[in-house]
C-alpha cells in the first residue's frame, strides 16, 4: 500500500486480517491477509460486489467483530486488547455508525433519536439538546427534528440515523451500505453529508457500498474482491471501470 | 435522559396491552382470592373477634372456636377472684340441628348461648343492644340476614333446634359462619336446646380485663392455676389467630390458595414474559444500533426492565380499581371479603415480581441485539 504513505498521521490501521466463517464442518473462508491503513479527514469507499467480505471488514474494522489473525489498530489503540466492556466504551467514545436499515426507534422523535446516545456520555441535560439540534441542523433536518419515524421520508430517516452517529463528535463514523435504501437524489445527499463531515470535522469515515454511484464523491476507494484488496486509488485519478484491476493507481 | 422505554410504552401500547392485562389480571385474582380467604376464614373467628372480651378460657388445646368443649364452670369464680378481671361471661356453643318453617330438611347450625344483658361481652361488636335483649324472651333466637333462605325462615316466625321450639326475634349481618350457619340465643335458650348440657359445664368463658394492654400477662397468670380442673386461657388475639391458622394450613384450603396462587403467577409470568420479548424483538435492530454506538448491554437490559417495571405498574393499577368494584358489589351482596392492608401489599408485591421476573425472562432476547448482525 504505498499509496497510503504521506504525511498525514493514520487513523486506523489493520495488518494481516483474516477471517472465516464455520458453518457445521463446512469454513469458508471471507478475508485473506488484509492489510490497510485510513487517514482522518476523508471519506475512504470500500467498494466490491456482494459477498466479498467488505461487510465483515468494515465489522472487523469498527471493533464489532474480532478477526481470527493479524491485528485493528484504532486511534493508536490495539483493539485486541480491548474487552467487551472497554470495547463499548471505545465505541461510545470514538466511533459513530451509519446503517443500511435506518433503525429509529418508532416511539422517538428525531431530536429524541439523536439524544438517546448521547446521554449515555454523561454530558449536562442542555449540552445533549445543543448537540442533537446541532447535528440535526448540520444535516439539514432542523425545521423537522420533533417528528417521528413514520412521518419522515427515507432520506430524511437516514440523516436523522447519521445525525445520531456524528452528535457524539466521534474521530471515526463507519457507514455500511447507506445509500442502498434510498433513491439517487437523497442518496447523493447522504453521501455529500458523509463527505463533509469527513472534510470539516477531520472524521476518519469509512464506508461500505456496492453503489457505484458514491465512487466519484469520495476520497479513496478500496476495491474488495473475493476477500482481498485488489485496488486503491483516488477515484479522480481512476475511472469507476477499474474493479478487477490488480494494479495500484499511484 | 430521553426515556425510552415509557416512550415506547405509549407509543406502541397495543403491543403492550396483553402483558397489561395479564399483570392486571394476575394481580386482580390475588386480590380477590385473598379477599375472600380472608373474609371466610375471619368468619371462622368471628365470635372472637366480634366480641369484645380479652381473655378466653376454654379446653386446653382447642384449636379453632368451633371445636370447643366443655370446661367445668366453676373456672368462673377463679377468674372473678383474679383483681384484673372486670366481667366474665359465659358462652356455650350447640352444634344443633334446625328445621325451619318451610321445608328445608336439617340445617346444621351453631348455637351461641350468649349473655342477653345490655352490657353482654359476647357479639358486641356485631349485635345492637337493641336486639340483645329481646333474647332475653324464652325461646328467641336472631340469625343473619343472609341466611334466611336456607333456614327457612323469616322475621317473627318459628321454627325448631334440636326439637325445641325457637321464634326468630331478629336479624343481623355479619353473623355468616364457616361449614354451617350461626344462630344466636340466650345463654338459657342455649342450654335448653343443648341435649348433653350440665349446668356445670360450659363450652368458653370469656372475661374483660382492667388494662387490656396486659392480656398477654393476665393470661398467663390465670393459665397457671389448675384448682378447677383443666382449662386454658387465651388472649383473644392469639385464639382469633389459633382459630385462622387451623383453617389456613390444618384443613388444606390455605394449600389450595398457595396452589392457585402459583398457577396465576406462571400463567401471568408466561404471557408477560412472552409480550415483552415480542417488544424487545420488534427493537432488535435499534437495540444493537445503540450497542453499535457504544450503548452497553446493561443499560439496554435497564430499558427491558424499566419497561417491565411500567408494564406492572400499569397492570397493578387497573387491577386496584377493578378489585375496589368487585368489594363494593361484594359487600352489597353479603358476600365475606376482607383484605388487611399487608395482604392487599402482598399481593400487589406479588403481581410486581411476576412483572420484573417477566422482564428478566426477556432480558435474554438482548442477546440479539448483535450489531454486526446489521452489517450483513
Amino acid at each position: 500500500m504505498n499509496h497510503l504513505s504521506t504525511t498525514t498521521a493514520f487513523t486506523l490501521h489493520a495488518s494481516g486480517i483474516s477471517k472465516s466463517f464455520t458453518c457445521g464442518r463446512v469454513t469458508t473462508p471471507v478475508l485473506h491477509d488484509i492489510s490497510l491503513a485510513i487517514r482522518p479527514g476523508e471519506l475512504t469507499l470500500i467498494a466490491g460486489p456482494s459477498g466479498c467480505g467488505k461487510s465483515t471488514l468494515l465489522a472487523i474494522l469498527s471493533g464489532l467483530q474480532r478477526p481470527d489473525q493479524g491485528r485493528v489498530t484504532a486511534l493508536g489503540q490495539d483493539l485486541e486488547t480491548l474487552d467487551t466492556r472497554a470495547l463499548e466504551r471505545f465505541r461510545l467514545q470514538h466511533t459513530g455508525f451509519v446503517f443500511q436499515g435506518f433503525n429509529l426507534f418508532p416511539a422517538l422523535t428525531a431530536l429524541q433519536q439523536v439524544e438517546l446516545p448521547l446521554s449515555y456520555l454523561g454530558l449536562t441535560t442542555q449540552d445533549v439538546r445543543r448537540r442533537a439540534t446541532q447535528a440535526l441542523e448540520e444535516v439539514g433536518l432542523g425545521p423537522r427534528m420533533k417528528l417521528r419515524p413514520a412521518e419522515l421520508s427515507g432520506g430524511e430517516k437516514q440523516r436523522v440515523a447519521i445525525a445520531r452517529a456524528v452528535a457524539k463528535e466521534p474521530q471515526l463514523l463507519f457507514a455500511d451500505e447507506p445509500t442502498s435504501a434510498l433513491d439517487a437524489a437523497n442518496g447523493q445527499v447522504v453521501i455529500d453529508i458523509l463527505h463533509r463531515i469527513a472534510r470539516e470535522r477531520g472524521t476518519t469515515v469509512l464506508c461500505v457500498s456496492h453503489d457505484p454511484r458514491l465512487v466519484s464523491h469520495t476520497d479513496r476507494v478500496l476495491a474488495i474482491e473475493d476477500g482481498r484488496i485488489i485496488s486503491d486509488y483516488p477515484p479522480h485519478l481512476r475511472p469507476v471501470s477499474a474493479t478487477g484491476s490488480q494494479e495500484h493507481s499511484v | 435522559m430521553v426515556a425510552l422505554a415509557r416512550q415506547t410504552l405509549i407509543h406502541e401500547w397495543r403491543r403492550f396491552l396483553p402483558a397489561i392485562i395479564a399483570v392486571g389480571f394476575a394481580g386482580l385474582l390475588q386480590l380477590l382470592q385473598t379477599a375472600l380467604v380472608l373474609g371466610i376464614f375471619s368468619s371462622a373467628s368471628l365470635y372472637i373477634t366480634g366480641s369484645t372480651a380479652d381473655l378466653w378460657v376454654g379446653y386446653p388445646g382447642t384449636q379453632s372456636v368451633n371445636l370447643g368443649r366443655p370446661i367445668d364452670a366453676g373456672v368462673e369464680m377463679r377468674l372473678r377472684m383474679d383483681p384484673d378481671v372486670l366481667k366474665v361471661e359465659p358462652f356455650r356453643w350447640v352444634d344443633a340441628d334446625w328445621r325451619g318453617a318451610r321445608d328445608t330438611g336439617g340445617v346444621s347450625v351453631f348455637v351461641s348461648g350468649i349473655d342477653a344483658g345490655p352490657q353482654g361481652l359476647m357479639f358486641a361488636r356485631v349485635l345492637p343492644t337493641a336486639l340483645r335483649v329481646r333474647l332475653n324472651e324464652p325461646g328467641a333466637v336472631i340469625v343473619d340476614r343472609a341466611d334466611l333462605g336456607s333456614l327457612g325462615v323469616n322475621l317473627g316466625e318459628a321454627a325448631t333446634i334440636n326439637g325445641h321450639r325457637v321464634r326468630v326475634v331478629g336479624i343481623t349481618s355479619g353473623l355468616r359462619a364457616l361449614g354451617g350457619v350461626n344462630v344466636l340465643a340466650s345463654l338459657a335458650t342455649a342450654r335448653q336446646l343443648d341435649t348433653t348440657a350440665t349446668a356445670d359445664r360450659i363450652t368458653y368463658l370469656v372475661a374483660k380485663i382492667r388494662d387490656p394492654s396486659q392480656a398477654d400477662a393476665v393470661a398467663a397468670r390465670l393459665g397457671g392455676a389448675s384448682a378447677f380442673g383443666n382449662y386454658a386461657v387465651w388472649t383473644a388475639e392469639h385464639f382469633t389467630h389459633r382459630s385462622q391458622t387451623y383453617w389456613m394450613f390444618d384443613t388444606g384450603a390455605g394449600a389450595g390458595v398457595l396452589f392457585l396462587a402459583a398457577i396465576v403467577f406462571l400463567v401471568g409470568a408466561v404471557i408477560t414474559s412472552q409480550t415483552l420479548v415480542a417488544a424487545v424483538v420488534g427493537s432488535i435492530r435499534e437495540y444493537a444500533t445503540l450497542n453499535a454506538l457504544g450503548v452497553g448491554v446493561a443499560a439496554l437490559r435497564k430499558v427491558v426492565m424499566e419497561q417491565a417495571f411500567w408494564v406492572g405498574a400499569l397492570g397493578l393499577l387497573g387491577s386496584t380499581v377493578l378489585a375496589c368494584l368487585f368489594f363494593v358489589l361484594a359487600h352489597y351482596y353479603n358476600v365475606p371479603v376482607a383484605l388487611s392492608p399487608g395482604a392487599a401489599l402482598a399481593c400487589l408485591l406479588l403481581s410486581m415480581t411476576l412483572a420484573l421476573v417477566s422482564g428478566l425472562a426477556a432480558i435474554r432476547t438482548l442477546r440479539h441485539a448483535d450489531p454486526t448482525s446489521l452489517l450483513r
